[in-house]
């Protein structure tokens, strides 16, 4: 039932960013999640792939939907699963990640899903370890699941995604998620608009991310997915925007924005969780296009994909991988 | 027992003439350089030795290094410090003066000489704050400072950024011709930022640092420095546009000279990758046209000097992550060497530049004597071997930090003797 991996398409150690996949391996990992999907519909949701194998969940920053997502997923591939939190400032004090990384390797895992509050974190324990690293979201860098899954989302909404345009608003400047779904969107052959206030528009923007100044005329750009980032509400603080009242006003999806969308017969997506009464208004929740639920669901599949293709540089007698198979 | 030496067969560089001339070095027993000719004949109180094509250059200064000592003496010390530096061709060093507790008065002035005197065998001046604990409060007591041999006064590591202190200062540092030196930087444009903001900094998802930082800092300095006629100068110009205000004020008749790291000169942001933390100092790698425009800047003299800002941390700083590892690199061992295989040896810079922008000026500076190898003059010189090989290895370096992008690479040349008066500080040619 789940396809046999392509022998053309050679495995990689580790999933760090959306900028380093081929269009084809874009594809693939794509392909791959669909028949996970179809699992989740049956009565038995597991598969024996990643039988015997662990799965660590290093967690420097707190979530709870994302990991509880990678959980998910590597427990219906039949791995071991185990989550641990550090808190990111004792790191920063005592303990280097260095440190961190050889206590976990000598664990033996041979996955290990990595977010950290700083960019580059999962690069540096890949680097470290022979176990395939898979990067949960890293500073403001790249968070290559959520794409995946974003992108599979679309497909499902309205196939083949060339040409098809997507609308990113909110905190371009921040935001790991908005750098890796526009990459994954430009690579998959979409066009990329951004919109948010300039504070927040980041000065080395690739030139493909067309920057709107007014929601209205960017949704006369006629897009067929409108991408809600979340707003981290500290930015606030830091001068980005005066009020969270002024955001929604001119950069929130209103109602009357709502109205459009619905018109068109736009999509709305967003990683969440949601801020109500900020990035959206309650309505677009019910809205039959709006894909958020799916997001979450096919994060899974997405997940399990990742996790099904890499390979873990861990070393394993060939007798042991006949005893699974 | 011979009493002198013969350094014979190798190339003299100068700072005025761009071609090597052939001359052997004869120096005494005193440590004097007794005669400068061609092919001088060996006598048998000669120990000859062998410098066939070697070049043969005044010993470096660098007017801009981190010794860490007091307070970090885990990272480097005046001792080794000093090693390192004998190591990279340097017979003259400039400490910057935010230690743990910093050089702020006349006695850690005089602390720092101390230990310098007993630990080192080249000269270490010190540099003293601007500020009392380098805290931007306060004027720190400048002519004690003075007094006890500060070469110049610097908060490095943070701009003043109050400025009517500043302008205070620079007038108070004019009264006692002291050279005020800016680490020039608008904190709360920098804030957060670990390296140069661009598209480099948005792919890897770390908080920028904009150029408009430090080229605002350097405005409002010079600017300042033009009405009060105090001699300042910019540490580390990393921006062209930066530059290119140093070149309006000194047009403008401000006393204002200016630095280059060879980091500066050699990498940019691109180089950035795999957010190797031995790329992050302050301020940051900028653009490749920044880095082009700093070679040409240091080319027509309109940057004066070459500094190194070695910056040395621990193995366990640099394992940070990319925004919580320290800025700086090391610098003293790397920078003849790195500046010889990037520039010398393709031909982008010549010997005569070496000699001025790195022992010349930085001495003229800080109001040290001009060195150079002359009949007459103590002996203070680098044998320098185009042909040899440098490997940066964690064995062979001698600073106590191995924070450097030149890690466990190898490049051409080599400093393979270092002389000051009688002594040689180091020998490879005959060892």
């Amino acid at each position: 039932m789940i396809q046999e991996l392509d022998p053309r398409m050679s495995r990689r150690k580790d999933l760090l960013d959306i900028e380093s996949l081929t269009r084809d391996e874009l594809l693939f990992l794509l392909d791959t999640a669909k028949p996970f999907k179809e699992l989740f519909t049956r009565s038995v949701k597991k598969v024996p792939a990643l039988r015997g194998k662990t799965v660590l969940n290093l967690f420097f920053e707190p979530s709870t939907r994302t990991r509880a997502s990678f959980e998910i997923a590597a427990k219906r591939l039949s791995a071991d699963v185990t989550n641990l939190s550090i808190a990111q400032s004792s790191v920063v004090k005592g303990e280097s990640i260095l440190d961190t990384i050889e206590t976990m390797q000598s664990m033996k895992v041979d996955y290990m899903v990595v977010r950290h509050g700083s960019s580059g974190v999962p690069a540096f324990v890949a680097k470290h370890t022979p176990a395939a690293v898979i990067n949960a979201g890293d500073g403001h860098h790249a968070h290559p699941t959520q794409a995946l899954l974003d992108a599979f989302t679309m497909q499902e909404a309205v196939g083949d995604l060339r040409g098809r345009k997507v609308l990113i608003v909110g905190d371009v400047l921040h935001s790991r998620v908005c750098r890796s779904v526009s990459t994954a969107a430009h690579k998959l052959g979409m066009e990329v608009g951004v919109f948010a206030p300039a504070t927040l528009i980041p000065s080395g923007r690739p030139d493909y991310m067309k920057v709107f100044t007014d929601f209205r005329a960017a949704l006369a750009w006629q897009p067929d997915f409108v991408y809600l980032l979340r707003l981290q509400l500290e930015r606030q603080a830091a001068h980005f925007f005066p009020s969270l009242r002024e955001y929604h006003n001119i950069f929130g999806l209103t109602r009357e924005r709502f109205q459009v969308c619905r018109d068109q017969g736009i999509y709305i997506m967003h990683p969440g969780p949601v801020n109500r009464g900020v990035e959206l208004v309650d309505e677009v929740l019910t809205y039959p296009r709006c894909l958020i639920n799916q997001q979450v669901e096919n994060g899974i599949a997405a997940r399990m994909a990742v996790l099904y293709w890499l390979q873990p540089a861990t070393t394993v007698l060939p007798m042991e991988e006949d005893a699974i198979a | 027992m011979s009493s002198r030496v013969l350094f014979k067969g190798g190339r003299i560089a100068s700072a005025e003439q761009s071609s090597l001339a052939e001359l052997d070095v004869l120096v005494n027993a005193e440590g004097r350089i007794e005669a400068l000719q061609s092919a001088i004949t060996p006598a048998d109180d000669m120990e000859v030795i062998d410098c066939q094509d070697k070049v043969l250059l005044p010993g470096l200064f660098d007017m801009h290094v981190h010794l860490r000592e007091p307070g970090r003496e885990d990272e480097e010390t005046i001792e080794s410090g000093a090693r390192a530096a004998i190591q990279g061709g340097f017979t003259g060093i400039v400490a910057m003066p935010n230690t743990t507790p910093p050089i702020d008065s006349g006695g850690m002035v005089r602390f720092v000489h101390t230990l310098a005197r007993e630990q080192s065998p080249i000269p270490i001046f010190t540099a003293g704050c601007i500020t009392q604990g380098r805290a931007g409060k306060q004027l720190a007591e400048i002519a004690d400072m003075h007094q006890q041999g500060a070469v110049m006064i610097t908060d490095d590591g943070d701009p003043v950024a109050d400025p009517y202190l500043f302008r205070r200062a620079l007038e108070y540092a004019r009264h006692f011709d002291l050279v005020v030196a800016c680490h020039c930087e608008v904190p709360e444009l920098s804030r957060g930022g670990a390296m140069n903001e661009g598209a480099r900094s948005y792919q890897l998802g770390i908080p920028g640092i904009p150029a408009c930082s430090e080229e605002i800092s350097i405005a409002r300095d010079l600017r300042l420095a033009l009405d009060t006629g105090t001699r300042i100068h910019i540490q580390h110009v990393s921006t062209a546009r930066g530059m290119e205000l140093v070149r309006r004020f000194k047009e403008d008749g401000a006393q204002v000279t200016c630095e280059v790291t060879p980091h500066h000169l050699l990498f940019s942001e691109e180089d950035i990758r795999d957010y190797d933390t031995h790329l992050k100092m302050n301020p940051p790698l900028r653009t490749p046209q920044d880095a082009e425009a700093l070679l040409e800047g240091l080319k027509s003299g309109l940057i004066d000097a070459l500094a190194t800002d070695h910056a040395p941390h621990t193995e366990f700083e640099k394992n940070l992550d990319f925004a919580h590892a320290p800025f700086g690199i090391t610098g003293l061992e790397t920078a003849l060497v790195s500046l010889y295989d990037r520039l010398i040896k393709p031909g982008q810079l010549g010997w005569d530049l070496i000699v001025q922008r790195f022992a010349d000026t930085p001495r003229r500076l800080v109001g040290q004597e001009r060195v150079s190898i002359a009949e007459g003059a103590q002996a203070n010189l680098v044998v320098f071997d185009p042909e040899g090989q440098t490997h940066f290895s964690r064995e062979g370096m001698q600073s106590k930090s191995m924070n450097t992008p030149w890690l466990d690479q190898a490049l051409s040349g080599a400093v393979v003797g270092v002389v000051l008066g009688p002594n040689r500080l180091m020998d490879r040619i005959t060892a």
